[in-house]
């Protein structure tokens, strides 16, 4: 009896001290964010403030109006930052999977001399830092003359995201059997037609979830575009955030306010595609 | 064309590589060329003057470049073991929890969501002397009446600098071997149980193989883009103070840039992509191997 009670205390025990310990690693994970949100809506005085002001006194949009009502009202042109991150994130986006599901489903269905290596080989192609990268970049596109164009950011977002979106749409064909394409060809379907019809249908929400990965890579890249870009022409959201740095001052509140425009697309793409995301990168984990 | 034809998969796989030969590999072919000249942006013509090794010979005599290498061989080897330790922490408690793990996952991929230079800039904010939240909460709490230099002593900066960089990345581990905890059969675990085992053998033994393929796939995801540290030094310190928190992908944008020294900054470059390739390699045999044990025995 006594063996009875202790092993239900200590039951206890452990229950309270996962639910303690699982509060308190969200809350460390949510904190910043929660923060960023909070501090974007209050006054600069109050962020400010010493001591510290803990509950806001008062909560305004000031900072998000004074952002999109252009130049010279204290903000920044951060309507052209918006589109032109817009513009290069969906094209490049685009380009890539086109390419990425070609390639994907070679690496799938076909055996071939070499795949392996030239799996591996791909993926080194993405280990190349941004910073290095950027450097002989800057010096091709500058002599041809593509610096701080959307066309030169767009080229240079397309092989960044080859690797990975080939790595991710391979997983994802690998997981719709063969036997499904191939009784479609017995039934006169040509190989073209076996893929549209049966294979791409099946794979596509696991084409669209390396889309939204590529996307969001474009979206949040800034490595290459800080150096690629140069002014309203082409300068894209993650490049146009040091605009709230001046040489010795931050304007904390705009800057906040920014990074939240620029974390809400990001949260709700990547909330739409977890589950597959997930899938796709594990899928040859256990098959091999 | 006639009597010439390419395979189907070479033809599927030629516009990938044909991007990245144009964006990549001409480029980095470039790039080492230039390695080998004085090239500086603002003289054009030194690009085609030849000096061989002397630039990686400046490089290797520089203590501020082999500074830097340690630095980042440590603070990645720092980050990602308590990535990985976390990560799994993070998961299990995630995979005990009876309700709400779609929240709870949602939750957990927060940080995810957030990009580099974004997390840069949130920590700097946070762990600003003056204003920042963890300051201002250790002053309220009574724990310090100074403000600490958080970013500006160089140790206290390396420190935030790598738990930014824990933060923003311990959720890619956590999500991909929460997915290897629930992908896992539960026979082997009861049957561990029934044989006697303890629940830290039982997950030593048993657990743990299973799951090591895929804390693996984070591994080398993870090392496919290290260099995302480069966005959050870059905006929380640049380098400062006085160097001491500059890492090898810092030291390539400054001297490039600001020193306009390309060719030097190509030199270094090429130190910092072998650096990644040997840990991509690295972690995927690792893979490669995890992948063999499980297939032999499951």
């Amino acid at each position: 009896m006594d063996e009875n009670a202790s092993a239900r205390l200590t039951r206890r025990a452990l229950t309270v001290a996962h639910r303690v310990g699982l509060f308190l690693a969200m809350l460390l994970i949510c904190l910043p964010g929660i923060w960023i949100v909070l501090s974007s809506l209050r006054p600069t005085v109050e962020i400010m403030a010493k001591p510290p002001v803990w509950i806001p006194q008062q909560l305004s949009f000031d900072a998000y109006i004074a952002m999109f009502s252009g130049i010279g009202k204290g903000g920044i042109p951060v309507l052209d930052y918006f589109r032109n991150s817009l513009i290069i994130s969906v094209s490049s986006t685009l380009i890539a999977v086109a390419i990425g599901m070609a390639g994907g489903y070679a690496f799938a269905r076909y055996r071939f001399r070499g795949k392996s290596g030239m799996f591996l080989g791909l993926m080194l192609t993405r280990t190349v830092p941004g910073i290095a990268m950027s450097l002989p970049l800057f010096f091709v596109y500058a002599r041809l003359g593509i610096i701080d164009t959307h066309f030169g950011m767009i080229l240079a977002y397309v092989a960044l995201n080859i690797p990975f979106t080939i790595w991710l749409i391979d997983g994802f064909f690998r997981q719709v059997p063969k036997d499904l394409a191939e009784a479609a060809q017995i039934d006169g379907c040509t190989r073209w037609q076996a893929f549209w019809q049966v294979e791409f249908p099946l794979a596509r929400p696991g084409i669209a979830s390396a889309a939204i990965f590529a996307f969001l890579t474009c979206w949040n890249e800034f490595a290459l575009a800080s150096q690629l870009t140069r002014s309203v022409n082409s300068k894209t959201l993650p490049v146009g955030l040091l605009d709230y740095t001046a040489e010795f001052t931050i304007d904390w509140r705009g800057m906040c306010a920014l990074a939240v425009v620029m974390i809400i697309p990001a949260l709700t793409l990547t909330y739409i595609v977890q589950k597959h995301l997930v899938g796709g990168l594990t899928s040859g984990a256990v098959k091999g | 064309m006639k009597g010439f034809k390419l395979s189907a998969p070479i033809l599927l796989l030629l516009p990938a590589f044909a991007v990245l030969a144009a964006v990549v590999l001409v480029p980095l072919l470039l790039s080492l060329y230039s390695s080998f000249t004085p090239f500086r942006l603002t003289r054009p013509e030194t690009f085609f003057v030849l000096i061989g090794f002397r630039n990686y010979v400046s490089i290797l005599s520089n203590p501020d470049f082999w500074y830097a290498f340690g630095r980042t061989v440590l603070l990645l080897t720092i980050a990602l073991n308590l990535e990985m330790l976390l990560g799994l922490g993070l998961a299990m408690l995630v995979e005990k929890a009876t309700r709400g793990q779609r929240i709870l996952r949602t939750l957990m991929m927060f940080p995810m969501m957030f990009s580099p230079i974004l997390v840069g800039f949130q920590f700097k904010f946070m762990f600003n002397d003056n204003i920042g939240l963890v300051n201002n909460a250790l002053q309220s709490l009574g724990i310090t009446q100074d403000a600490i230099p958080w970013l500006i002593e160089s140790h206290l900066a390396f420190t935030a600098i790598t738990i930014a960089e824990i933060w923003s990345s311990t959720s890619i581990f956590a999500i991909l071997i929460l997915a290897g905890l629930l992908a896992m059969p539960k026979e082997p675990i009861e049957a561990a149980r029934v044989d006697g085992c303890t629940p830290w053998q039982t997950f030593r033994y048993v657990t743990w193989p299973f799951v090591m393929p895929f804390a693996y796939i984070a591994m080398t995801i993870r090392s496919l883009d290290v260099a995302r540290a480069y966005d959050i030094v870059k905006i929380m310190t640049d380098g400062g103070p006085a160097g001491r928190t500059e890492l090898l992908w810092t030291l390539v944008g400054r001297t490039a840039y600001s020193d306009a020294r390309m060719g030097l900054a190509n030199a270094m470059a090429y130190f910092s992509i072998l650096l990644s390739i040997a840990f991509t390699v690295y972690f995927y045999n690792k893979l490669a191997a995890a992948r063999a044990q499980i297939g032999a025995e499951w």
